[in-house]
C-alpha cells in the first residue's frame, strides 16, 4: 500500500510538472507557423517551418498525454459509466484500464523499434530537403507513450487504494466535460 | 476467418469497449493493435500503432486544431466575446424567445471566426446560458439552443472538418468551405424559426425582455454595441484576408487568427493570470483528447484497409445487393447518423470515410456536395448521446438545475432541425453547390 | 499439377506503392492484377497505396520487418537507408529518356550495385525502370530561372536538395496531400513528374502552368522485395512475378511516352511555359557540380555517378534521338 501510494504520487507529481511546461509549446508552435507567414511574405519561405511545427505539434500532445489523463481530459462514453457511483466505477477502471495499457504497451513496442531503426544506419534522415534526423522526435515520442504508461498504472493504482482504503484519491477535478 | 467477419467483430468490439466507459482512445487504439497483431503478429501487426502517430505528424491541416482550440478558449475565457453577446441581447430582446436567437446569431458569428464547435461550446456554456436562464428562458430550450448553434461551427467556414474531408476526399477546400456557407446560414435560419414559432405559441418559453429594460437602453448605447460585431469581423479578416489571396497558408492564417484573438484580449485587458493559465492547460487538455483519438482512428482505419473493407463495402452495397444509388446513399447517411451516436467525428472521418466516399463518387455523387452532408451529419453527432462533444460540455458546464435528462431532452427538436436540415439539402444540392458555382464559375 | 497446388492456400503478399489510388491504377496495379490472374491461385497479392498500411517514410523498414511484403518506389522518396538512395527518384539531368533508365541498369551495370547494396541490408531488388520526366507543374508562371526562387514545391528529397540553389522551398508532405495543399497554400505547386501523372492524379486542375523544360528525363524507381518472402517464393512464382513486373515495365513504357505528348499537344489544363534552352544550361550546369558533389560522398557513390557520366558521354556523341 505504502509502495503504491509512493508510485501514484512520484508518477503524478513527475507528469504534472511535465505537462506544465508542456502546455507552454502552444506558443512555440504559434511562434513557429508566424515566423513561416511573415518569411513568406517578406523574405524568402523557410525550409524547415512546416516540418518542425509537426514535431512541435506531436510532441506537444505525446508528452502533455500524461498531464491531460490526470486532468480528466480524455473523454470516455458515460452513458452507463456515468451513473455508476464512485465505488463501481473505480471496480470497472481498474479492469478496464487494462485495455489502455495493453493499447500503449504495443504502441511502445512500435516506437522502440521504429526508434531503433532511426539510429541505424548512420542514423535515419527525413526525407525533406532540410533533412533533420528523425531520432530526436521518436525518442521523445517513445518517452511519452512510456510516461503515458507509468500514467495510466498511476490511475490503476489509485482505483486499487480507493477500493482498498474508501478514500479518493484520483484528482478531484477528474470530470469529463472539465476538459471541454 | 472472411474478413468482412473480422471487420464486424472489431466494430462490435469497439462497440462494447466503448460503452464499458474507458477513455475512447484507450478503446479504440486497443480493438486496433490487437486486431493487427492477431491478424499479422510480428508482420505487421505491432508496428501499426505506432506507425498512426508518424501519419499524425505528417497530417499537416492538424496543425490547425491546437489553433482553433486556443483561439476558442481565449475568445470564451477572456470574456471579449460579452459585448458581442448584448449586442444581440439588445437588438432582439423585443421579440418571443428574442435572447435565444440573438444567440444563435452570437453562434454564426463565432463560428466565422473559429474552425472547430469548440468556441461556440465555451462561449455559449458560459456567457449565453447563465443570462437565459435568469431571465427565465424554458431550461430545455436554452441548452438545445447553445449545443445546436455551437456545431455551426464546423459548417460556416473556415472548418476544420471540411479541411480533414478534404484531404480523405481529394475535393478543394475551397469550394467546400463555399459550398458550407448557404447550409449553415439556412440552418441557422432554420433554428431561428423554430425558436419564434414555440415561443409564439408559448411565450413563457422565452420570454421578451421587460418594457423597464428595454426603455433602459438607449439609442448610444445600441450602437456602441453594434460596434461590437466588428471584433469577429477583424479576426475573421485577419485570418482569411491573407489566405484567399494566397499569402499564407492555412495552417499559418489559423495561428495568426489565434494571435488576433490573444493580442485583443490583451488590448482589452482582459487577459489576466488565471484566463490564461486555464486558457492554455484547457487547450492542452482538448489538443491531447484529439490527437490521442485521432491517433487510435487511424490505427483502426489502417487495419481496415489492411482487410480490405472498402473492396468489401462497395461489392456489398453494389453488387450482392444490387441497390440504387440513393438508397445506398441514405443508408449510408443513416449508418452515419447511427456511428455518430457512438464515435467522434474524427474517428468516424478516419474510420468510415475512406470507405464510404470512393463508394460515393463511383455512383456518380457529387463530393463536393457529399462534403456537406457528412458535415452536417457530424454536427447531429456532436449532440446525440451516449457520446457527444457538445454533451459532454453542457453537462460540465450547465448550472445544477440542469439535469442530465434534461440535457438529453432538449436536443430533441434541434436534431429533427437538423435532419430536415440534411434532407433539404439532400434533396436541393443547389442549397450547397450554388455559391462555389457562382464563385469557381462552374 | 494444378489440382495440388490449388488445393493449398495461396501465398499472400502485401504490396504497398510509392502511387496514390488514381496513378497507382496504372502504374502498379496492372502488374499486382496480372500476377494474381496467372498463379493460378498459387500466390494473392494486395495492394495498398501510398500511406496506406505504413506511411512513405517508414516503408522501407516495414519491408525489412516484413510488415509490408512487397514495395513499388522510387529509393529517394522511401529513404532507403542505402547510399543507392539519391540515384532514385530523379538524379538531376542524369537520363533523358525513359529507355535510358532499363539501359544504365541492364548494360551498364546499375542492376549489379542494386543488387548487391540491397542484400547488405536485407531487401531483395527486383527490377528498375524509367517513367515520366521531372517537369513543374505551378500556379506561377515559369518564363526564367529566376522564377523559380522562393516556389514552394512538392519535390522528391534529392531534386529539392538540387533545386534549393535556385531558391526552390521543396515541402514535404504525403502524395495524396499534394493537390489539397496547393489549396490550402501549403504548395505554389510541383517537381515531381511529367504532364501525364499531373492529369491523372488531379494535380492539372489546382495548378496552371507546365513547365516543359525538365531536371531529369525519367524516373528511376524498382520492386522490392522482403528477403525471406522472396526466398519461400517456389521457382516457377518467382519466374512468374518477374514476368509480372516486366510486362508492367511495357506498359508504362506506352503509356508515359503516348500520355506526355498527347496532352501537351492536347490537354486543355495546363498552359505549356518554356524557359530558353540556352538559359536552362544554367541549371544543367549546375547539375555536373551536383554531380561531382555526389561522387565524393562515398564508393559506391563514385561508382553509379561515373556510370552516368559514361551513359552520358556514349548518348551525346550518337546525338539525337538520344539528346532530344
Ligand atoms: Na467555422
Ligand atoms: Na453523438
Amino acid at each position: 500500500m505504502r509502495l503504491l501510494r509512493m508510485y501514484v504520487a512520484a508518477v503524478d507529481r513527475m507528469n504534472y510538472g511535465l505537462g506544465r511546461l508542456v502546455m507552454f509549446g502552444i506558443f512555440i508552435l504559434m511562434g513557429i507557423l508566424m515566423w513561416s507567414s511573415i518569411s513568406k511574405v517578406f523574405f524568402n519561405p523557410s525550409l524547415w517551418t512546416l516540418e518542425m511545427a509537426q514535431f512541435v505539434m506531436v510532441a506537444y500532445f505525446v508528452l502533455g498525454g500524461p498531464y491531460a489523463m490526470q486532468m480528466g481530459s480524455h473523454v470516455r462514453m458515460d452513458l452507463i459509466y456515468g451513473a455508476l457511483n464512485p465505488r463501481r466505477k473505480a471496480l470497472l477502471d481498474s479492469v478496464t484500464v487494462l485495455v489502455l495499457i495493453v493499447y500503449l504497451g504495443i504502441l511502445l513496442w512500435g516506437g522502440i523499434d521504429s526508434t531503433r531503426y532511426s539510429f541505424q544506419y548512420g542514423g535515419e534522415r527525413s526525407s525533406s530537403a532540410w533533412r533533420p534526423y528523425l531520432w530526436p522526435i521518436k525518442v521523445t515520442i517513445c518517452i511519452g507513450i512510456f510516461l503515458m504508461l507509468l500514467q495510466a498504472l498511476s490511475e490503476l493504482a489509485k482505483d486499487i487504494l480507493f477500493l482498498r482504503t474508501g478514500t479518493p484519491l484520483r484528482h478531484q477535478n477528474e470530470e469529463q466535460g472539465d476538459a471541454l | 476467418m472472411p474478413y468482412e467477419l473480422i471487420a464486424v467483430l472489431m466494430f462490435s468490439t469497439m462497440m462494447l469497449m466503448l460503452f464499458t466507459g474507458q477513455r475512447v482512445f484507450g478503446a479504440i487504439g486497443f480493438v486496433a493493435v490487437i486486431a493487427a497483431v492477431l491478424l499479422w503478429g510480428d508482420r505487421g501487426g505491432y508496428d501499426l500503432g505506432f506507425s498512426a502517430i508518424i501519419k499524425v505528424m505528417r497530417w499537416y491541416p492538424l496543425l490547425t486544431l491546437p489553433m482553433f482550440i486556443f483561439m476558442g478558449y481565449v475568445l470564451s475565457e477572456s470574456k471579449i466575446a460579452d459585448d458581442l453577446y448584448r449586442m444581440f441581447h439588445v437588438w432582439t430582446g423585443g421579440m418571443p424567445g428574442g435572447l435565444a436567437i440573438g444567440t444563435i446569431g452570437l453562434m454564426v458569428l463565432i463560428s466565422a471566426m473559429n474552425g472547430l464547435s469548440v468556441a461556440g461550446m465555451a462561449i455559449g456554456a458560459t456567457i449565453a446560458l447563465p443570462e437565459l436562464l435568469k431571465r427565465n428562458y424554458d431550461k430545455l430550450m436554452v441548452t438545445g439552443v447553445v449545443q445546436a448553434g455551437s456545431s455551426l461551427g464546423i459548417l460556416v467556414p473556415p472548418s476544420v472538418v471540411l479541411v480533414l474531408y478534404a484531404m480523405i476526399a481529394r475535393q478543394p477546400v475551397g469550394q467546400l468551405w463555399l459550398a458550407g456557407a448557404v447550409p449553415g446560414l439556412m440552418m441557422a435560419a432554420m433554428f431561428i424559426l423554430y425558436i419564434y414559432i414555440r415561443c409564439r405559441i408559448t411565450p413563457e418559453l422565452g420570454p421578451t425582455l421587460t418594457e423597464g429594460e428595454r426603455a433602459e437602453i438607449t439609442h448610444a448605447e445600441k450602437m456602441r454595441l453594434l460596434r461590437a460585431g466588428l471584433l469577429p469581423i477583424a479576426i475573421f479578416a485577419v485570418m482569411m484576408v491573407p489566405f484567399l489571396n494566397g499569402w499564407t497558408s492555412l495552417v499559418e492564417s489559423s495561428a495568426i487568427g489565434a494571435i488576433a484573438a490573444f493580442l485583443a484580449a490583451v488590448l482589452k485587458r482582459r487577459m489576466t493570470w488565471r484566463v490564461f493559465e486555464t486558457t492554455i492547460r484547457q487547450t492542452l487538455g482538448i489538443t491531447c483528447m484529439f490527437m490521442w483519438i485521432i491517433t487510435a482512428a487511424l490505427a483502426f482505419g489502417a487495419v481496415f484497409d489492411g482487410l480490405g473493407a472498402v473492396n468489401a463495402i462497395e461489392s456489398l452495397f453494389t453488387e450482392r445487393l444490387g441497390l440504387n444509388p440513393w438508397v445506398i446513399l441514405i443508408l449510408m447517411q443513416l449508418s452515419f447518423l447511427v456511428m455518430g451516436t457512438f464515435l467522434d467525428d474524427t474517428a468516424m472521418l478516419v474510420i468510415v470515410a475512406p470507405l464510404y466516399v470512393p463508394l460515393v463518387g463511383d455512383l456518380g455523387f457529387d463530393l463536393v456536395w457529399y462534403g456537406i452532408l457528412y458535415t452536417i451529419t457530424c454536427q447531429i453527432a456532436y449532440m446525440t448521446p451516449p457520446f457527444g462533444y457538445n454533451l459532454f460540455l453542457m453537462r460540465a458546464m450547465a448550472p445544477p438545475e440542469i439535469e442530465l435528462r434534461d440535457i438529453y431532452r432538449s436536443i430533441v427538436p434541434f436534431v429533427f432541425v437538423m435532419v430536415l436540415a440534411l434532407a433539404l439539402v439532400m434533396i436541393f444540392p443547389q442549397i450547397a453547390l450554388w455559391l462555389p458555382g457562382i464563385v469557381y464559375d462552374l | 499439377a494444378p489440382s495440388i497446388a490449388r488445393a493449398q492456400e495461396p501465398i499472400r503478399w502485401r504490396f504497398q506503392t510509392y502511387a496514390g489510388a488514381a496513378l497507382g491504377e496504372e502504374v502498379t496495379k496492372p502488374i499486382i492484377d496480372y500476377i494474381n490472374a496467372a498463379s493460378n491461385g498459387e500466390m494473392e497479392i494486395e495492394l495498398f497505396y501510398a500511406d496506406q498500411i505504413v506511411p512513405t517514410g517508414e516503408l522501407f523498414q516495414a519491408l525489412q520487418r516484413g510488415t509490408i511484403d512487397g514495395v513499388h518506389s522510387d529509393d529517394d522518396s522511401m529513404a532507403s537507408p542505402t547510399p543507392l538512395r539519391q540515384f532514385g527518384g530523379y538524379f538531376p539531368f542524369a537520363t533523358k529518356h525513359i529507355l535510358d533508365v532499363p539501359v544504365l541498369f541492364n548494360q551498364y551495370g546499375l542492376a549489379e550495385i542494386w543488387d548487391e547494396e540491397y542484400s547488405k541490408v536485407g531487401v531483395k531488388w527486383l527490377s528498375a525502370a524509367g517513367q515520366d520526366p521531372c517537369n513543374f507543374n505551378t500556379t506561377r508562371e515559369i518564363t526564367s530561372v529566376g522564377d523559380l526562387d522562393g516556389l514552394r514545391l512538392y519535390t522528391f528529397p534529392t531534386a529539392g536538395r538540387f533545386l534549393s540553389q535556385f531558391g526552390v522551398v521543396p515541402v514535404n508532405i504525403p502524395y495524396e496531400d499534394a493537390e489539397v495543399a496547393v489549396q490550402t497554400g501549403e504548395l505554389d505547386g510541383m517537381a515531381w513528374s511529367g504532364i501525364t501523372e499531373d492529369y491523372t492524379v488531379g494535380w492539372a486542375d489546382v495548378t496552371d502552368y507546365f513547365l516543359t523544360n525538365n531536371i531529369s528525363g525519367a524516373w528511376i524507381g524498382s520492386f522490392f522485395v522482403n528477403q525471406e518472402r522472396w526466398e519461400e517464393l517456389p521457382d516457377h512464382l518467382k519466374q512468374l512475378v518477374m514476368a509480372g513486373i516486366e510486362a508492367g515495365h511495357t506498359y508504362r513504357n506506352q503509356w508515359y511516352w503516348g500520355g506526355e505528348a498527347r496532352l501537351r499537344a492536347r490537354g486543355d489544363k495546363l498552359e505549356l511555359r518554356s524557359v530558353p534552352a540556352a538559359e536552362w544550361a544554367e541549371v544543367e550546369n549546375a547539375a555536373k557540380e551536383f554531380w561531382e558533389e555526389v561522387a565524393q560522398e562515398g564508393e559506391v557513390h563514385q561508382k553509379v555517378v561515373s556510370i552516368f557520366r559514361e551513359y552520358n558521354d556514349v548518348i551525346n556523341q550518337a546525338g539525337p534521338p538520344y539528346t532530344f
